[in-house]
């Protein structure tokens, strides 16, 4: 269970595939080709004909896609489009419906996270996820930041553990002296950082953001922004935007869902704002629709 | 209706008219008028019981006047003098409700544990499970270990049952110990912990550790004043001392010790000297005072035929043993069932189909008159399995059954409205179901758990119709002697005395069990309250 802090994070030891999702040791069946989709950079998470449903009605339409490690890729798209459903399948979020149906292939570093070896909740240890609302625990700021550490067993250096997290989350000067305090006190943003704080205190490999700036001002969303860029350094950041501008600025790929749960494009962020193949994303893009 | 020549003023100037609020008045005079129906209703009822039971109409007006001028004035003064300054009024308000719950909570205590448990079994079970319990808690503050939750419910389920297998060798060591040394290891010492744990982490201002060395040593010193009360036996004494006299020495100290509430203590003093001034001045002055029904030796007799010597102990004895039992059954019981019905439960396809239907059968559960639960006592519990006919054990599981829909449902409820957005981030940090419940929802769950549980409860111990019909006695001379001792309730033994013939027993001794009735129920409930309150306050 106590992982160790310095295997994470570093992607270059362990290609392919990973075999630290797998509670139990079966590691057959990993085809070394299913990483060959590497052009610039290393894949993180490769979906292969993703179909999604909920009871009768398909939230993902045959979707494809490589997202590359250390990158920020955006995914944007009207309401209802799929864009949340697609984000919540790579940590199997959805898992907690049950009316909800998976089928297709997601590879996360190689390994099908669909796999019935894969243990949902390891799978959740590796792939932090920040939600829509902020949504701190009723507890202190330093409870909420050391919960995933807690209930991950890793109990050592908890102190810097929790430092290191806000300093990271840009968080650590507006609230050092106040470590004790709910953490429900804090403004929006504060929240939302101290949400981000607390997803990244485990050292997560991808870190998930559904709309994470869409409750908040535009001051507080800039410094939501400029988090964002700084974790790509470290992290592979997902992000579920339906703010256009927003995914211009901050992403280095971006895929566009359009109704239906379709992927209509997938590309780099430069070539997919200034120069859409589909008609429908460039309508889209340039507020015809949507 | 606004035309343009109504839009203009007399004066030129733009006029807004008026928006009828006719309907809206004359609901909220209604709503309010509802309102003062029922309280006026219950105060009435209210008074007319306590005139009775406190004998109030022998009374002559010049005992009115005396408590007039030594209690109602002074707290009026002090009343008119809080309004100006509220903290004052708010340190006066501490004080009284910190020495009123501790008076309370301290009977409850001694019921419990000297009177039903004895301090041999009592020592048994705290062996068992309090001191692994204690120790767990301990550790786990000390290096968080992910496997102290699992021990913890270990303990909990294997403790009782040790306590149970081994109750012969381990009650023997409470025998040795005696009641004062049992009560004085197994409530006073975790009071000084407890003591030191609040006064460091949430009083700035003495050190813990002389607060917990004075817990420890003062109740020891204090012993040769405790034996020159008569009334007052060594354990007594050790049990009052945890629940009234360190809480409220905490909380007189720290009102005395800042300059803005010191004068807050003249309240509840000029009260205690009022009633103290009330109880002696009359018989200075050869007035008459109130003969009350609702005195010492009502709650400390057993029945009797003469009016003047009738008393509640065995019943009282019966019902608090009795809803201590049905307050653990339906906690476990209602809170596991609302948390799987909640939680694990699916909630679709076919098994999803069952769940439901288990869901609107419990609220339907919740509607059942309570005689067909006493049929159902006496079918099962009394008759099936043999529990015998008026045991406080056949009476408790089927007070439990009667009011587990109620509880389950209010718990589900709570469990309910924890927002998902919470569950959401706990199971997104890669939580399992069984942390997220601990960490997350329960601690959010309780307060709202406990609301619930503290109206089953009162509903409960005022039950009579079950009661009867699993063969509770309407009149014991004694306490019951144990889980399968025959026993008396409050409410059984009250309607047995209203249908004696004499003025005094249908007017004054049941008056009386009223009163009992309600203070057994107000001290329940304020227990309930408090820890609601300690859970909503604290961040767990």
């Amino acid at each position: 269970m106590a992982r160790n802090e310095d295997t994470m994070a570093d992607g270059e030891s362990n290609p392919g595939t990973d075999e630290r999702l797998i509670t139990t040791d079966v590691t057959a069946g990993l085809d070394e080709g299913s990483a060959a989709a590497t052009d610039s950079s290393r894949t993180m998470i490769e979906a292969r004909n993703v179909d999604f449903y909920y009871d009768d009605v398909q939230a993902l339409n045959d979707v494809s896609l490589s997202i590359p490690e250390g990158k920020v890729t955006a995914m944007i798209g009207p309401s209802g489009c799929g864009k949340s459903t697609f984000l919540r399948c790579i940590n199997r979020m959805n898992d907690l419906i049950d009316i909800a149906r998976f089928e297709g292939e997601l590879r996360l570093r190689g390994k099908d996270v669909y796999d019935d070896d894969v243990d949902p909740v390891a799978l959740r240890r590796r792939v932090g996820m920040v939600f829509q609302e902020p949504n701190p625990f009723p507890k202190s700021i330093y409870d909420n930041v050391a919960y995933g550490r807690r209930i991950q067993g890793m109990d050592e250096n908890m102190d810097e553990a929790v430092e290191q997290a806000l300093r990271r989350a840009a968080l650590w000067d507006e609230v050092s002296d106040q470590l004790d305090k709910s953490g429900l006190d804090l403004s929006g943003g504060q929240q939302q950082r101290l949400c981000i704080a607390r997803a990244i205190a485990v050292d997560p490999e991808v870190i998930l953001m559904d709309e994470p700036a869409s409750a908040l001002d535009p001051i507080a969303t800039s410094k939501i922004e400029d988090l964002i860029d700084e974790l790509a350094t470290e992290y592979t950041v997902v992000i579920v935007t339906h703010n256009m501008q927003q995914a211009a600025r901050i992403s280095d790929k971006t895929a566009v869902f359009l109704t239906g749960g379709e992927l209509v494009e997938f590309g780099d962020t430069d070539r997919v704002f200034q120069d859409p193949d589909s008609d429908r994303v460039e309508d889209y893009i340039t507020g015809k629709f949507g | 209706m606004a035309t343009g020549t109504e839009r203009q003023g007399t004066d030129g100037t733009a006029a807004f008219g008026g928006v009828s609020r006719l309907r809206g008045v004359v609901f909220q005079y209604v709503t309010f008028a509802a309102s003062l129906f029922g309280i006026l209703s219950l105060a009435v009822l209210l008074g007319y019981v306590f005139w009775d039971a406190f004998g109030l109409e022998t009374a002559e007006s010049a005992w009115y006047a005396t408590m007039v001028v030594t209690v109602v004035l002074p707290v009026a003064g002090f009343l008119l003098y809080a309004r100006r300054n509220p903290l004052a009024g708010r340190t006066a308000l501490e004080l009284a409700a910190t020495a009123t719950g501790g008076v309370l909570s301290g009977f409850a205590l001694v019921v419990v544990l000297e009177v039903i448990a004895g301090s041999g079994l009592w020592f048994a079970y705290f062996l068992a499970v309090g001191v692994p319990l204690g120790a767990l808690y301990l550790y786990g503050r000390r290096v968080e270990a992910s496997w102290t939750g699992l021990a913890v419910l270990g303990v909990l389920v294997a403790g009782p049952v040790a306590g149970t297998v081994l109750l012969g060798p381990l009650s023997r060591i409470g025998g040795v110990l005696g009641g004062p040394g049992v009560y004085y290891l197994s409530v006073i010492a975790p009071t000084a912990l407890v003591a030191r744990h609040v006064v460091d982490g949430y009083l700035d201002g003495p050190n813990g550790n002389y607060v917990a060395l004075a817990t420890l040593v003062v109740p020891i010193l204090a012993v040769p004043a405790v034996d020159t009360v008569a009334v007052l036996s060594r354990s007594v004494w050790l049990l009052f001392f945890p629940t009234l006299v360190v809480p409220f020495s905490i909380v007189a100290g720290r009102n005395l010790a800042a300059p803005g509430r010191r004068v807050g203590v003249v309240g509840p003093l000029a009260f205690a000297l009022g009633v103290g001034l009330l109880a002696v001045v009359p018989d200075l002055l050869g007035i008459t005072g109130p003969s009350p029904w609702f005195d010492w030796q009502y709650v400390t007799s057993a029945p009797s035929q003469t009016a003047e010597q009738a008393g509640l102990y065995p019943a009282i004895i019966g019902s608090i043993f009795m809803i201590v039992l049905v307050a653990l059954l339906t906690l476990v019981l209602g809170v596991g069932a609302a948390l799987y019905l909640e939680e694990y439960a699916p909630s679709s396809g076919p098994a999803g189909a069952v769940t439901q239907l288990i869901r609107i059968n419990i609220s339907n559960l919740a509607g059942v008159p309570s005689v067909v639960y006493g049929i159902l006592g006496l079918a099962v519990f009394a008759n099936t399995l043999q529990f015998g006919f008026g045991t406080v054990i056949t009476a408790a599981f089927t007070l439990s059954l009667l009011i587990l829909p109620i509880v389950i449902i209010s718990a589900r409820e709570a469990i309910r409205s924890v927002p998902d957005s919470l569950r959401e981030a706990s199971y997104g940090m890669g939580a399992t179901r069984w942390q997220t419940i601990k960490n997350v929802i329960m601690p959010r769950a309780i307060p709202g758990i406990l609301t619930g549980t503290i109206l089953a409860l009162g509903r409960a111990i005022g039950e009579t119709a079950p009661l009867i019909m699993i063969g509770v006695a309407t009149t014991k001379f004694s306490p019951p002697s144990g889980l399968f001792g025959k026993m008396t309730a409050m409410p059984m033994q009250v309607f047995t005395w209203s249908s004696y013939p004499s003025e005094a027993f249908q007017h004054g001794v049941v008056a009386a069990g009223v009163v009992t009735l309600l203070i057994v129920l107000l001290t329940m409930n304020s227990v309930a309250i408090l820890l609601r309150n300690e859970f909503e306050r604290g961040d767990y």
